[in-house]
């Protein structure tokens, strides 16, 4: 069941307060009708959590603030709120994270609704969404905390009826005895009147896989309805009565600075109510967003250049300088094997790109004397609310940002600038201020996927068997922009940028991978799966020059150097489950053929193979057979979702998308220069699902993996050329 | 000026030369049409004039005067005080083919007017109709699973 306008529904329940109590839970106090909330922080064990606040375990609030991380609650028409602040940006994870609720609680999938939280209740979660890790990370303590709540309702239950907790089974949102189950009490019910709720002293038991009833199954999205009807509301739509309009004034180039800024005539455009210029940012608020526009354009800027930069600057600063890299990856004796061997050697080259996400950043904010209320498209609402407080020199208790819905993220609202920009307008004016930008700001000033250049050199024994291999690869910063200058002197190589960049061939014994910085003089950063589609493409590239070099099946080739580890096994099935769908290896028609990749990520193994044929002096791609393990499968229909669409999002890099700079500036305003892909390049995709271990992986990322990396091999298997940057461009 | 919308009148107080998409969006609250690119390329704000498929934000407002706008606020019906959804919106969610759900707007819309002028579509020409709507989630493949079936739910509703 989907909540309309969440924003509204939290505002009536900030008052609550918390009681700290055992095993790191909070008893939310003064719940209406005497239900029950609760809540936990994890990592966080109750006896700190009650010093830190001055609190004994279980003792009553003195006065300190404290607030769960999330929190669930019993509402009358016992359906089960589930409050947390993980956003639904397409990926599906607010379906997800019911099922792991709804399994444990043993509530009928749709009386349990996901609502986002806002910071205003304190809640701690830096990290943001995003990485594929929001399952993952919450599959254990979402369940735990879902078997608590069942267990305290299964107590007052018993309580109410006079009978042993044990006597009761939960089933369907009631409690039946088990003497008689024709008599049932709801959670609700069991909730009413209740005030002296308590942690059970254990951790609950939580269910084997095996008998889980609805994880595992392809549940519907919750958001569809609301998503489908338009009344779902995302950054842009967000609303408030006599809101303004903001624009803000862009730097003619990415190395441009504001030297001066005056009002020019921007007062006298029509539907201008006021003009804001503080230190380097200047802009205009208005009545519509066309006159906050027309208002920019009658601002007197005054810019100094700085430097020029062409596309020539960018690529020759990417480029691997032999020998300079981290080491992030090393296994036996690389350096001297390849020494010792005739070694094959290749380089392989992708391009900066853009996030392209169809909503373009949006904020509403609304700066009053009290507190600062913000509506954000954001995948970090957190990271959101400390800009805020530190651009307006506020206490970051008194900002509150919900994150609404968002039209895709792809990292890019890991860190958006919006936000803050609304916040300064509004704080001028005092008035409510939303900002939506357009197409062309989201093109030209933000953050750009980085562009990479890989090394691969490896040594074939007289069997054809790796001896050893190694990846150098320098790429742009992805994480490193975003951290303490600090973690990165102590990470020495920016992870994101590595990301998918090490052999997980096991059977390989001298593997080695160094990652460099290429620091450019524009913005780079993240980029949904990070490094992953640009290192697999090099690494599975090169694997299939590998084969072909010595004669043997890429299929065969990839299988003899995994290990038995269970993780190389895991990839051995979905290799061979993938060929064999595809039936790799049989003659296809005529002027088709196949080609195969693999990846690994976040512990989620992929494996793909693609069929492509050439029409008019173009690559065509036919179909994606697709093999993907992500551990536990949560919601099959939802990993299915997400593996087509991850496919299609790494077509479009395949085939389109290419960002280049002139004279120090992003060369595209719109999607006439920098097309995606559309219905009419996506091929047939087929999704075989294989499951394994007791914990789910990531999903939103991995499969982006292997496809662009598999269409080569194909397009090389057919017409013996080898691509070797993306785009993929025949010549 | 007055702009007739999913059967009601609204009285604006916008320009004739003023996009359509921000009068609806903006001047007149209804924001299930989506801004994407501003240009007429991905198709985000598409919107019915008189049942024609228009990107609403290469649009004048003009140019819909005294013709009847359909957005996507305008699909659902009221039947015993519950809401029924149209078939397309049906199709796309016994599909499940949303994902951000950004573009889902234009995409029915578009599959709309098209299934409208075209009820029994082949795949190709399912293709064609849709292929200049961008999904940037890469839902595609569902995309013409659905549309295939809300051709069917139309049929069928059609009798």
């Amino acid at each position: 069941m989907a909540k309309e306008n969440p924003a509204k529904e939290q505002a009536a329940k900030d008052k609550r307060r918390w009681r700290v109590s055992r095993r790191g839970f909070l008893i939310g106090l003064g719940v209406v009708g005497g239900g029950l909330a609760l809540g936990w922080r994890f990592g966080l064990p109750a006896a700190r959590l009650g010093i830190a606040n001055g609190l004994e375990e279980g003792g009553a609030p003195g006065g300190a603030e404290v607030s769960p991380d999330l929190w669930f609650e019993v509402n009358p028409d016992n359906t089960v709120s589930l409050y947390l602040m993980k956003v639904e940006m397409g990926q599906g994870v607010h379906t997800a994270l019911a099922q792991l609720a709804a399994e444990e609680l043993e509530l009928p999938f749709e009386n349990l609704q996901v609502i986002p939280a806002s910071t205003a209740r304190g809640i701690e979660d830096g990290f943001g969404t995003g990485g594929s890790t929001t399952i993952s990370s919450l599959f254990t303590p979402l369940r735990e905390g879902a078997a608590t709540l069942r267990l305290m309702l299964q107590a007052k239950a018993a309580e109410k009826w006079s009978v042993e907790p044990d006597n009761l089974v939960a089933m369907n949102g009631s409690f039946f005895k088990q003497a008689n189950p024709e008599e049932t009490m709801t959670y609700a019910e069991a909730a009413q009147g209740v005030s002296d709720w308590e942690i059970p002293k254990d951790k609950p038991e939580l269910k084997g896989i095996r008998e889980f009833a609805v994880i595992g199954q392809p549940m519907q999205r919750v958001d569809f309805t609301e998503k489908l009807t338009g009344r779902a509301v995302y950054g842009y739509d967000a609303r408030v009565d006599g809101m303004l309009y903001g624009a803000v004034a862009r730097p003619p180039r990415f190395t441009a600075t504001l030297k001066q800024a005056s009002e020019g005539t921007a007062r006298a455009v029509k539907g201008v109510v006021d003009v804001v210029i503080e230190d380097d940012f200047a802009g205009v608020v208005a009545t519509s967003r066309g006159a906050a526009y027309r208002g920019l354009e009658a601002l007197e800027l005054d810019w100094d250049l700085g430097e020029t930069y062409q596309q020539a600057d960018i690529d020759a600063l990417t480029q691997v300088r032999p020998g300079e890299g981290v080491v992030v990856q090393k296994e036996g004796r690389v350096a001297a094997k390849l020494k010792s061997a005739t070694s094959i050697r290749a380089e392989y080259h992708s391009p900066m790109a853009a996030h392209a996400h169809l909503e373009p950043q949006a904020a509403l904010v609304e700066v009053r004397s009290d507190r600062v209320i913000a509506q954000v498209s954001t995948q970090s609402p957190q990271l959101v609310r400390d800009e805020i407080a530190e651009a307006l020199k506020r206490k970051k208790e008194d900002v509150e940002v919900t994150a609404t819905y968002l039209g895709g993220g792809f990292g890019r609202r890991l860190n958006v600038e919006v936000a803050v920009e609304a916040a300064r307008l509004s704080q001028a004016i005092g008035k409510p201020v939303h900002i939506g930008w357009n197409r062309s700001e989201e093109f030209r000033h933000g953050y750009v996927r980085p562009p990479t250049h890989s090394v691969l050199e490896a040594a074939l024994d007289e069997t054809g068997k790796i001896q050893a291999i190694r990846h150098e690869l320098a790429s742009g910063d992805v994480a490193f922009p975003f951290l303490p200058a600090f973690l990165s002197t102590i990470f020495g190589a920016d992870f994101g940028a590595w990301r998918g960049g090490r052999f997980h061939y096991e059977g390989i014994e001298n593997r080695e991978v160094l990652s460099q910085r290429v620091k450019l003089p524009l913005k780079t950063g993240w980029w949904r799966g990070l490094g992953l589609l640009a290192n697999t493409f090099a690494i599975e590239s090169f694997m299939d020059e590998l084969a072909h070099a010595s004669g043997q099946d890429a299929l065969e080739f990839r299988l003899r150097h995994l290990s038995a580890s269970d993780h190389n096994q895991r990839l051995k099935r979905v290799l061979e489950s993938a060929a064999e769908a595809a039936a790799w290896g049989t003659t296809l028609a005529e002027g088709r053929a196949h080609g195969i990749a693999c990846s690994t990520d976040t512990k989620t193994v992929c494996a793909q193979v693609a069929e492509v044929s050439i029409e008019e002096s173009k690559v065509r791609v036919h179909k994606i057979t697709t093999a993907i393990d992500p551990g536990l499968i949560v919601n099959p229909d939802g990993v299915k979702a997400q593996t087509q669409g991850a496919i299609v999002f790494g077509l479009s890099s395949t085939f389109f998308e290419k960002l280049t700079i002139q004279d120090s500036q992003f060369a595209p305003q719109n999607f006439d220069t920098y097309p995606l892909i559309t219905m009419k390049e996506t091929p047939e995709i087929e999704v075989i699902l294989r499951q394994s271990g007791e914990e789910p992986f990531g999903m939103g990322e991995p499969p982006l993996g292997p496809v662009a990396a598999a269409v080569a091999n194909a397009v090389f298997a057919l017409t013996g050329q080898r691509l070797r940057s993306l785009p993929l461009t025949l010549s | 000026m007055d702009l007739k919308i999913n059967d009601q009148f609204y009285s604006s107080q916008a320009e004739p030369s003023d996009m359509l998409l921000w009068v609806i969006r903006d001047e007149l609250g209804l924001t299930g049409t989506k801004f994407g690119c501003g240009a007429g390329i991905c198709g985000a704000c598409t919107i019915h004039v008189d049942g024609v498929a228009m990107r609403s934000c290469v649009t004048p407002a003009a140019a819909a005067e005294g013709k009847a706008i359909t957005t996507v606020e305008g699909l659902a019906t009221t039947q015993d005080d519950s809401e029924r959804l149209h078939p397309v919106q049906e199709a796309f969610i016994e599909a499940q083919v949303p994902q951000c759900a950004w573009c889902m707007n234009g995409q029915m819309m578009t599959a709309l007017a098209f299934l409208q002028a075209n009820p029994k579509p082949s795949d190709d020409e399912i293709t064609a109709a849709m292929g200049n709507n961008y999904c940037r989630c890469g839902c595609y493949v569902r995309i013409k699973v659905a549309v295939a079936r809300a051709a069917e739910l139309m049929e069928q509703a059609n009798g």
